[in-house]
């Protein structure tokens, strides 16, 4: 008997609970926001809540979505995938998620998806740039639940290899790259277009996340004398990276991509940092009316230089929060709406362009090259149409 | 080319040696492995460059007063996390000990930031990027020059402490046998906390070094450093402060060797096997002493 009246008495609380959060489920509307707020890719992870505040603020501004403020949850991964895996599990379990911006590390994206699919929550990631999202945002009605509006790696590694070698007339080059999901996949992709056009590789080396002493591997690739070198990797080890390249007497253009596009990258790499090349989704210097505005008023908030990050977080909950207004705070409808963006008419328009998706959630972003000069980045010269 | 490997595997060498001794001191005094080493090597960097960013103090006095600081911050740690713990299972103290670390890279990334910071280049004198000398194929930078005279100096200053002052014959008599020294009327806890902070400062000292020698420096950077010095000082022979010398160089010039001929993804792996190759032919590492089982 006892253990029926306690069995009633829990049933009871969690009805009472369920009640309890469904009642708050109306008062707002919650986003998640998972990406790395601590460790080594905390800067990035600040970016993002930066560009993803910006625009929660300004539809709260507005009264919110029908009427109903907006809230984002934060949470932290650290950009470590055992991380990502148990965040997506709290997230897909939290029903008054209703969708989720990022994750922001492609390997995080990764390990956090399978989740998402089981449970039919849709994550739109502003930076998670690895080819192999693709195919694992799949569930087995063959409804695919992970968008991004960003390009993708394989498109950025190719872009790099042709700007080199067609536009700056380029014909050696070295290679580190970071050894994760994200600087393998952008080191095979350029590496795959560098062979196809004659782009000589004279040495590929791997680095971990967090190395900080580049001087072996750079004294091997000296007596190979490349004109170019391209770091598939983020912007602290590349700064280094640079700055130690510039010791060794090696004063060569160097090329990376929206990874290593941070303003830390020249404050960590001082004088070393000049003559970088780097592709970015979002270029300041060619944004319409409505991002001079978003730009005006980020750095007025934050005191810093916008970056493609940030702008891309703004743009991605933009994405979600429509959505929210036109079919409801429903995950399903949610992504049935992004999965209908599916073309330059019905494309997003936010600070970032259009943004519109295949039919696996990708999309096509045009990509920009900006240079570091004189301890500025400035747009480079010469652009490569594409 | 192998000469510049070696000779920029030593510089990295000598930096791990001198975060290396602060483990092994402590170790050999209160046999307690002192996770919270690494970060008080980051902070040494940090309060090195507040002390230049925020109140324009010069290079040098700012290294000394970081180092001073953390001498207290190591004494500090000492009396509020393992004090309390002596009478413990060793287990306690080494938990506790991987609490604090955790607390303070906490504390730093809260105080500067999560984000890495540069090295402000500005109070680095100019000679420090320039060529000090070449020595056949090897160019030496005069910062490197100054890492090597540095480290060295403060190697010798710490094998004249412990061998010839009364201090550290106390500190010799405590790593034998505690009980007896305190019997013979040493302040126990008095010549731990000379341990904490002699250690301590060396490590503020290695974090200032490596911060200047790579322009940057980021709250996370401890965890990887303690790891390494770890190893060296196991490679050496934990306790054994010449071991932990001797343990860091070998280490940082096999990663470098590594790195430079074999493959740069395994610079890690490549100095761990060679301290599991020394551990595996000698379980007392390169210098230490094997202990014998007590009858």
């Amino acid at each position: 008997m006892k253990f029926k009246r306690g069995l009633v008495m829990a049933l009871a609380m969690a009805a009472f609970l369920a009640v309890g959060s469904l009642a708050m489920a109306a008062d707002v509307i919650k986003i998640a926001v998972p990406s790395p707020f601590t460790g080594s890719a905390a800067g990035y992870g600040d970016n993002v809540k930066a560009g993803v505040s910006m625009k929660v603020d300004e539809i709260n501004a507005k009264g919110g979505v029908n009427g109903v403020k907006v809230e984002a949850v934060y949470f932290d991964e650290q950009c470590d995938p055992k991380e990502a895996a148990t965040v997506g599990t709290k997230i897909a379990g939290d029903k008054d998620l209703v969708a989720i911006v990022g994750h922001l590390c492609s390997g995080a994206h990764l390990a956090a998806l399978p989740n998402y699919v089981r449970i039919g929550v849709a994550a739109l990631s502003p930076t998670a740039t690895n080819v192999t999202i693709s195919d694992k945002g799949k569930d087995s009605k063959g409804l695919y639940w992970s968008f991004r509006n960003v390009y993708l790696d394989d498109f950025q590694g190719v872009f790099l290899a042709d700007y080199m070698s067609k536009v700056l007339g380029l014909k050696k080059v070295a290679v580190f790259y970071e050894n994760n999901d994200y600087g393998i996949g952008l080191k095979d992709a350029f590496l795959k277009q560098a062979k196809a056009i004659g782009l000589t590789v004279v040495g590929e080396e791997a680095y971990m996340k967090g190395a900080t002493d580049f001087t072996p591997q750079l004294t091997k690739l000296k007596g190979a004398a490349p004109d170019a070198l391209f770091i598939s990797g983020y912007y602290s080890e590349a700064a280094l990276i640079s700055d130690q390249a510039k010791k060794l007497g090696m004063n060569v253009p160097k090329f990376g991509a929206d990874g290593m596009d941070n303003a830390d990258y020249i404050k960590l790499g001082g004088p070393a940092a000049d003559n970088t090349y780097l592709t970015t989704p979002f270029l300041a210097e060619t944004a319409g009316p409505d991002a001079k505005a978003f730009i005006d008023a980020y750095k007025a908030k934050f005191k810093r230089d916008v970056d493609w990050m940030s702008a891309n977080a703004y743009d991605a909950a933009g994405m979600i929060l429509e959505a929210v207004s036109k079919v409801g705070a429903d995950r399903a409808k949610i992504r049935e709406y992004l999965a209908s963006i599916n073309t330059k008419e019905k494309a997003y328009k936010g600070i970032t362009g259009l943004t519109y998706f295949n039919e696996k959630g990708d999309c096509v972003k045009p990509a920009y090259v900006k240079m570091v000069k004189n301890g500025q980045f400035v747009p480079a010269e010469k652009q490569m149409t594409n | 080319m192998f000469e510049q490997q070696l000779f920029n595997g030593l510089t990295l060498g000598l930096i791990y040696a001198l975060i290396a001794v602060g483990y092994t001191m402590v170790y050999g005094v209160i046999e307690l492995i002192n996770f919270a080493h690494g970060e008080v090597y980051m902070f040494g960097a940090f309060l090195c460059v507040t002390f230049i960013n925020s109140l324009g103090v010069p290079l040098f006095p700012a290294m000394v007063l970081a180092m001073a600081l953390c001498a207290l911050m190591g004494v500090s740690i000492d009396h509020i996390a393992y004090k309390p713990l002596r009478k413990a299972p060793r287990l306690a103290a080494l938990i506790t000990a991987i609490g604090v670390s955790i607390f303070l890279q906490n504390i730093a990334m809260i105080i500067w930031g999560s984000r890495p910071a540069p090295f402000p280049r500005a109070a680095v004198p100019q000679y420090f990027s320039e060529q000090a000398f070449t020595l056949g194929s090897v160019s030496v930078s005069g910062l490197q020059l100054f890492i090597y005279v540095l480290t060295t100096a403060m190697m010798i200053g710490l094998t004249l402490i412990i061998n010839k002052t009364k201090v550290g014959t106390a500190m010799r008599a405590l790593a034998q046998n505690a009980t007896a020294a305190a019997l013979m009327g040493i302040n126990v806890n008095r010549v731990i906390a000379f341990t904490f902070a002699l250690g301590s400062s060396l490590g503020a000292a290695a974090g200032i070094l490596v911060a200047m020698y790579y322009n940057t420096m980021s709250a996370t950077m401890g965890y990887n450093a303690g790891v390494k010095a770890f190893a060296a000082a196991v490679l050496g022979g934990i306790g054994s402060v010449p071991g932990a010398m001797l343990g860091g160089v070998v280490l940082g010039v096999a990663e470098t060797l590594g790195a430079g001929y074999v493959s740069s993804q395994y610079r890690d792996g490549l100095g761990y096997a060679v301290m599991i190759a020394v551990i595996l032919l000698r379980p007392s590492g390169l210098l230490g002493k094997s202990v014998g089982q007590k009858a």
